[in-house]
């Protein structure tokens, strides 16, 4: 029993706790602290992905219970790789934060430690009610971080946001009790292994319940038609939080091919999920156009941004319905290219936004800037990753996947959208790089203040990742067509998890 | 039996999800809650209902399945967190938004 | 590999220019510069000239080396006659260019930027036309769009430079796209994205079903590149470039990458209907318009940019026809027009900045002070406009020879030939427009500078080198031809080709009489011009940059309004929307399911369970009802509570019976408090259409719920619980089976959810820490409850009260292992006590007597939780295992002391701990000692 895989979730929790006790810390001893912590992180998600590289499932039985009665931690390839990426994301955003933005706010970091406890959670844990803990955690942590600043549009967007995910918690739980009241058991592994069998009278129910969690994990990685509530509270939350929340999306994208392609597709005859990823490919094919279009339209660096966000969540979601391993291999290549870049310019959104004399990240303001060419550099590198053009990662995963898809029947309905909207980025990031960079006049360099070197560092760094997750791409694809391919063999998981439970002391009680 | 609970869930959810819809936010407020008891049940009636054998070892002789309380214990004190906390943040943004209606006195302001 | 070093030689030539910036600018630095950035482009041309006997010797030079195998994205370099031909051209006039602009910048502080620009840009081009690989060609395609970019806004502070560069990037990088598309399905196609294995494969291709899709997207990739109707929009306006970018990008290099493609690509996909069809249309066309409106362009550089249009559309005419000698005479052409545009350029730069105009309604009778230049403009001009010996005669009479050997389709055979008999007309008319409008015709009309700014000589040695070159291929084209262009050719067909003739060529008679005509009608027609000026002044003139920028605004526009309206910040929608995603499919699927009534027989129905539920409904659509009055909808909803409550305990289970007691009383007074502070009513703003949408949503919802949970409930359930039940004693050291599966079988979701209420604690805390209720919210009734001050008789009960409930609490905590009770209910009691006493006291007085320091309380909460969990390790036991023993306590009877009691008292210390926080700051919001210093 390997007690360095519960880390990711203990360590955070434990800086969250302690932050709360030691309440009087000053905020240098707060970021030292959390900034630790976030390395550690690192450090074990690193340890992870050696881990499931070397062993296809870790298990963890949490107060030594045999699953499925006791709560399971499952590592393998795709949760490692999850936790590498919400490692490193957050370390950047906490680094970028400590520059000044969590002092906007009380406890920004004891906030974002509990934020890492509940994603980490969400991706370790093979138990599905505990899946639904780990989103509460996660969630109200990101209601904290969104208000985190205060100010008018937060509180507004937030109070949208709060609601709205209350309403799908309480999707999920009546998901989860129409799952217990059918198969009375809430292991990943069990549910599939009794759905599989299950009797064909409560099928449709089963099938109605995926359809539920659909909506539920679509609130969260937002799917048309229940992502309104994103491009606000995405643009009104303080840049580090909004880099940070590049990753709830995908939160959502990993719950549904865990308990859509493993849960529900153990019967490789006649799997469960039909239904519900039948309902996904086209709603996730609005998505995308409607995010390039969202895109076009965007007024400002961070709204364009936000759009960016459902652009890639619909791409994500098209691909994943087709139920392909390659083109979820490929999905999962671009989720690191998309999620690193839309982080990157929500700080980049606040970096040049300081630096502008007035209008913020607005476009409709023409206002002189200082420090235009490290700026309009930096801008111009990270437009061409973001549009995914060579030789950044954004074109290799969006040519694998475009290639992956060819093999399907209906490959140009994806196709489309996505050149389309990729000329789309291109058009919006052109006008407004060009708008921003070279229209107005120098500020008077004395009026201007020194540029922040660490928050450009850390941007910069962002983009360099981008950029050499493209030069070394194909031990990354190689990894992830792994774990692609695990996924696509729900069979394993099973028999990793349950082991040799075969349903003893299970009763029937009439 | 079943019936008259499967409509009584019918009936919670239904005023449940009609509050949510109003416009005020404390009405909101009231439909979430509504909301909540109506799922904490459904979920505890999951385990179907039995009467007079709570899952005390030894204190009776057959017990019911004690799984979804303990669910329902943990989704009741989820749900009394959020909905203090939203509670709060309804005032703050009533206050900020200078109304308590759940998109403020002007939903577009910080839009232009 | 040193092919490779051919492409990446020009990078390294760029960080040398751009190190060599970072020294002051001295008066010097543009010649410092120009030397700096010569060097890569010279090496790359002494090594291309050493390849050329291997070249010659007909074999294609291949190296490549994986990349991203996974993707077929491979760096690979492949070196034949095309891509030698295009290559020379590319760095051979480079290194004119560079000359060249040596003296254009001169004195400008720009200047650095150009010369890194250009040389990354000159890589860019070479790895275009030397990839071996077609994705990694892409790579290239999309750098030259970006450069060009670069390029053209290269004077930013001019408007038409941003949107002619913005212009130029939408149409070109959405060609990439398309060009994308359509190499990914040549490579599905193909199995490879070697150029090799892809011109190996025609007959594959060719017969796929997917090849007019893949020929389609591959064309649009090549024709918005080299500037074909329509797409040839951008390039008038790529002209706001400085002159010698112009020259180079934009007439002698980058809009050549489309043909090079085309040419490339021509034994893989060529020789097909769709292929001639396709292409020769879209090249008659741009040929055709291209000339037309040179004609009228009174800008020299507007002129130059429709003629290479139109000369780009002759080209892409001679590959359409397909056949060896097009492609002989296409390729023969390019050189030439190569040749001659880009010193006809650099002739436009020189009088630009020595004359102060490019207007050549003003620029007149240069010849005298210019003698120079209008010697050696002469040839490229004359070789433009096509006049016997020059090159341009030759390609143009190849053109036409051409032209007359098209058999099919029958449209063709005779449009072709007369169609480009009249463009050459028109580029007859053009070119002689060009020089003698600006060398001679009369005397100049007030120019900005007059007599024109010497030029110094250096800057006519490039325009001499090329226009001698160019005179060279016309006086000798067959030693041209076979020394560098028949390899080209052959590579574009992939047959051992017999030399092109051009003495045949020479006795042609027909073409000799077309081009006699284009000569004659073309001189004729400049003679005319006046009369054709005033002709085209009628005509409506429209400018291609204002269409575009209105068609982007347009789409702007059409954007915002959708996602405006769709978007639009109202909760109601969203909801809305969100109930409909999660009813209508599941009423699309189950609307004909019948399994709804399952196998188990109904159980009697107990009266008083029905009565109590008949409450609770009531109750229920009372809150409904009455939601507009606030304070009965809050008693009518604890009622609700009350009863759910009587709910639990009706149905064995005791301990969800007292958590939701003690939690429906904390909610209540934080709502009674909340209150206190909202409007006490709601006006009643919803239209009767609205509410009925709203009750068919909710209706529908209930509905589904009750299904669900009929079908449930009449179906036997086969649970997992018998293990916890027959564990719990043994395994668990406990008697409560619910408490024993909160805090050791699932403890695990037990930390997360005081997490979770420590979190919703200290975030009350952070954002109402500067929350201000100055006044009470607008609209708002007279504020009732608990913001008066506070009665005595509840201080003393309260007072009272206060040892009393910790008693109790600590005896439901230690019971709760074994009978109903536990840390979260005892918490929440001692929290109900304390929370009296600030009911009773108000803030101020608790806070002088007990501790309010609630944050460090979660925090320990937490830490204990965790710690007992960790503990489990020192033993070798995972996460949160627990470990028991029994012993006999006075007063409260024989337990166990399970590690899980320690954990439990993390439990009831957050749940205290947080209670009290968001119970103090909502307080705090309305206490005389009010907002300003925190709380808790």
């Amino acid at each position: 029993m390997n007690h360095l895989m519960i880390m990711p979730i203990v360590i955070p929790l434990l800086t969250g706790a302690f932050l709360l006790v030691m309440y009087r810390y000053n905020i240098g001893r707060q970021r030292s602290l959390s900034i630790g912590s976030t390395l550690l992180l690192v450090i074990f998600a690193v340890w992870a992905i050696l881990q499931a590289g070397v062993s296809d499932y870790t298990l963890y039985r949490l107060g030594n219970w045999q699953p499925p009665f006791g709560i399971v931690l499952v590592l393998d390839r795709l949760s490692a790789i999850m936790l590498l990426l919400t490692a490193l994301l957050s370390l950047f955003c906490v680094l970028y934060a400590s520059r000044g933005s969590d002092r906007e706010g009380s406890h920004f970091h004891a906030l974002l430690q509990f934020q890492l406890m509940g994603i980490n959670g969400a991706f370790l844990t093979g138990d599905l009610f505990n899946l639904f803990v780990f989103f509460e955690v996660l969630l109200i942590a990101s209601y904290a971080l969104l208000l985190h600043g205060g100010g008018r549009a937060r509180s507004r967007a937030g109070l949208h946001y709060v609601v709205i995910n209350l309403a799908g918690s309480a999707l999920f739980l009546l998901a989860l009790g129409i799952l217990y009241g059918l198969t009375g058991t809430l292991n990943m592994a069990d549910l599939a292994r009794v759905i599989a069998t299950a009797p064909e009278a409560d099928l449709p129910l089963l099938k109605a319940a995926s359809l539920l969690l659909m909506v539920v994990f679509g609130i969260k990685a937002a799917l048309l038609p229940l992502l309104f509530w994103l491009p606000r509270a995405y643009s009104a939350a303080s840049a580090p939080v909004a880099a940070l929340f590049a990753i709830m999306t995908k939160v959502g994208f990993y719950a549904m091919v865990r308990v859509f392609l493993v849960v529900f597709g153990l019967d490789e005859g006649s799997p469960a999920n039909d239904t519900v990823l039948a309902w996904l490919w086209p709603m996730a094919l609005i998505t995308l156009s409607l995010g390039g279009i969202g895109v076009l339209g965007a007024s400002s660096l961070r709204t364009l941004t936000a759009y960016m966000v459902i652009v890639s969540v619909g791409i994500l979601l098209a691909t994943m319905s087709r139920n392909d391993e390659q083109l979820l291999a490929a999905s999962l290549f671009y989720l690191l290219h998309s999620t690193c870049m839309t982080a990157v310019f929500f700080l980049l959104a606040d970096l040049i936004g300081r630096y502008r004399e007035n209008g913020y990240d607005r476009f409709s303001v023409i206002s002189p800037l200082s420090h235009r060419w490290i700026l309009g550099t930096v801008f111009l590198v990270a437009a061409v990753s973001m549009a995914s053009l060579p030789p950044f990662s954004g074109f290799v995963s969006k040519a694998w996947i475009l290639q992956s898809s060819s093999t399907l029947p209906d490959y140009l309905w994806l196709w489309a959208p996505i050149l389309i909207s990729g000329l789309l980025i291109i058009a919006a990031l052109s006008r407004a790089g060009s708008g921003w960079f070279w229209r107005p006049e120098e500020l008077a360099d004395k009026a201007a203040p020194a540029l922040d070197g660490a928050r450009t560092a850390t941007v910069c760094v962002m983009i360099a990742i981008s950029f050499s997750l493209a030069i070394f791409a194909q031990p990354v694809m190689d990894y992830l067509e792994a774990a692609a391919r695990l996924i696509y063999e729900p069979s394993g998981y099973v028999e990793a998890v349950l082991g040799d439970y075969v349903g003893q002391s299970r009763e029937v009680t009439e | 039996m079943e019936l008259v609970i499967a409509i009584t869930l019918g009936v919670l959810t239904t005023t449940g999800v009609y509050l949510i819809l109003r416009a005020r936010t404390f009405s909101v407020v009231l439909g979430l809650t509504l909301l909540s008891h109506g799922v904490n049940l459904f979920l505890f009636s999951m385990g179907r209902l039995t009467t007079a054998s709570p899952a005390v070892i030894g204190l009776v002789e057959n017990y019911t399945d004690p799984l979804p309380q303990a669910l329902v214990l943990t989704a009741i004190v989820i749900s009394f967190s959020m909905t203090a906390f939203v509670v709060v943040l309804a005032l703050k943004a009533a206050v900020e938004l200078r109304s308590d209606h759940v998109d403020g006195e002007d939903p577009n302001e910080d839009r232009q | 590999m040193d092919i490779g070093l051919l492409v990446f030689l020009p990078v390294l030539g760029a960080i040398a220019s751009l190190l060599s910036r970072l020294k002051r600018p001295g008066p010097d630095h543009v010649q410092r510069h120009a030397l700096v950035a010569l060097i890569a482009p010279a090496i790359c041309l002494l090594l291309l000239l050493s390849y050329l006997p291997r070249v010659q010797s007909g074999e294609a030079l291949v190296y490549s080396f994986s990349w991203v195998p996974e993707i077929g994205l491979g760096i690979a370099f492949r070196l034949d006659g095309l891509s030698w031909l295009f290559a020379t051209l590319i760095t051979g006039i480079g290194c004119l260019i560079i000359l060249y602009a040596r003296y254009y910048f001169a004195g400008k502080d720009t200047a650095g930027r150009f010369f890194v620009l250009i040389q990354l840009f000159m890589t860019a081009m070479l790895g275009i036309v030397l990839s071996e690989n077609l994705l990694f060609m892409l790579v290239f395609w999309e750098l030259t769009s970006l450069v060009s970019f670069l390029l053209i806004g290269f004077t930013w502070s001019s408007r038409n430079a941003r949107r002619g560069a913005r212009m130029s990037l939408v149409i070109t990088g959405g060609g990439g796209l398309a060009l994308l598309g359509g190499i990914l399905l040549l490579g599905q196609i193909v199995g490879s994205y070697q150029i090799t294995d892809v011109l190996a494969a025609t007959d594959t291709i060719v017969s796929d079903d997917r090849y007019p899709l893949t020929l389609s997207l591959i064309l649009l990739g090549a024709f918005t590149k080299s500037a074909q109707a329509p797409f040839h929009l951008w390039l008038p306006h790529a002209m706001a470039a400085p002159t010698p970018v112009s020259a180079y990008l934009h007439s002698a290099t980058m809009v050549k990458a489309g043909l090079f493609l085309m040419a490339r690509l021509h034994p893989a996909m060529g020789d097909t209907e769709l292929w001639f069809s396709l292409i020769t249309i879209t090249g008659m066309v741009t040929l055709m318009v291209g000339a037309f409106v040179a004609m009228f362009m009174h800008d020299i550089k507007g002129l130059l940019a429709y003629s290479t249009i139109s000369h780009l559309g002759l080209i892409t005419l001679l590959i359409g026809m397909g056949s060896e000698m097009a492609m002989a005479a296409a390729l023969f052409h390019l050189t030439v027009h190569a040749l001659f545009k880009a010193p006809l350029f650099m002739m436009a730069g020189i009088v630009d900045q020595a004359t102060g105009s490019r207007d050549m309604r003003n620029i007149n009778g240069l010849w005298r002070t210019m003698p120079a230049l209008m010697l050696i403009t002469a040839v490229p001009a004359a070789a433009m406009a096509g006049l016997p010996l020059m090159s341009g005669y030759l390609s143009k009479k190849m053109l036409f020879s051409e032209s007359l050997l098209v058999t099919a389709p029958h449209w063709a055979t005779t449009l072709i030939p007369v169609w480009v008999t009249v463009a050459g007309l028109f580029s007859v008319a053009y070119s002689v427009r060009i020089f003698h409008n600006v060398f001679f015709n009369g005397q100049p009309v007030d120019l900005p500078h007059w007599p024109p700014r010497k030029k110094p000589a250096g800057m006519l040695v490039p325009l001499f080198i090329l226009a001698a070159a160019s005179l060279l291929v016309g006086l000798a084209p067959q030693a041209t031809y076979d020394s560098l262009i028949h390899l080209a050719v052959m590579a574009t067909s992939m047959t051992h080709l017999p030399l092109y003739d051009f003495s045949a060529l020479s006795e042609a008679q027909v073409p000799a009489m077309m081009s006699m005509v284009a000569m004659v009608g073309g001189v004729v027609f400049y003679l005319a011009r006046s009369s054709l000026f005033a002709i085209h002044r009628q005509l409506p003139d429209v400018d291609a940059k204002n269409i575009f920028e209105q068609i982007m605004q347009q789409s702007i526009r059409f954007a915002q309004s959708l996602v405006y309206r769709l978007e639009n910040g109202s909760l109601q929608r969203y909801l809305a929307f969100i109930l409909v995603a999660a009813i209508a499919p599941g009423l699309w699927m189950l609307s004909s399911y019948t399994g709804w009534q399952g196998p188990s027989a109904l159980t009697a129905v107990n009266p008083m369970v029905v009565f109590g539920a008949v409450i609770l409904c009531l109750s229920a659509i009372g809150v409904a009802l009455f939601h507009h009055q606030r304070l009965p909808a809050l008693l009518l909803l604890s009622v609700t509570g009350l009863f759910v409550t009587l709910a639990f305990a009706q149905f064995s289970a005791p301990d969800l019976a007292l958590t939701q007691l003690s939690v429906e009383v904390m909610a209540v007074v934080i709502m009674m408090l909340a209150l206190s502070f909202l409007p006490q009513t709601s006006p009643r703003e919803s239209g009767a259409g609205r509410i009925v949408r709203d009750l068919g949503l909710a209706g529908l919802a209930g509905t589904g719920i009750a299904l669900f949970a009929y079908a449930v409930l009449t179906r036997p359930a086969e649970t997992i619980s018998g293990y916890f039940l027959a564990n719990s004693v043994p395994g668990g050291g406990g008697t409560n089976v619910v408490n024993v599966i909160l805090v050791d079988f699932r403890g695990f979701d037990t930390l997360g959810e005081i997490t979770v209420l420590g979190i919703a604690a200290v975030a009350v805390f952070a954002f109402t820490r500067d929350l201000h209720l100055k006044e009470r919210v607008a609209s708002a009734g007279t504020a009732k409850g608990f913001a008066e001050p506070h009665p005595v008789i509840l201080q003393m009960v309260s007072r009272m009260a206060l040892p009393i409930a910790l008693l109790v609490s600590a005896y439901i905590f230690l019971r709760g292992h074994n009978m109903p009770g536990g840390g979260f209910i005892a918490g929440l009691v001692t929290a109900v006590a304390l929370t009296l006493q600030y009911m009773a006291g108000g803030l101020v007085w608790a806070q002088e007597r007990m501790l309010t320091h609630f944050r460090p309380l979660i925090g320990a909460g937490l830490l204990i939780a965790t710690a007992t969990g960790l503990g489990s390790w020192v033993v070798g036991y995972p996460f949160l295992t627990s470990a028991f023993s029994h012993m006999d306590w006075p007063l409260i009877g024989e337990f166990e002391l399970a590690t899980a009691l320690l954990f439990d008292l993390g439990v009831y210390t957050t749940v205290v701990g947080a209670t009290l926080l968001i119970l103090a700051n909502l307080g705090k919001l309305m206490t005389v000692a009010g907002p300003g210093q925190e709380v808790g």
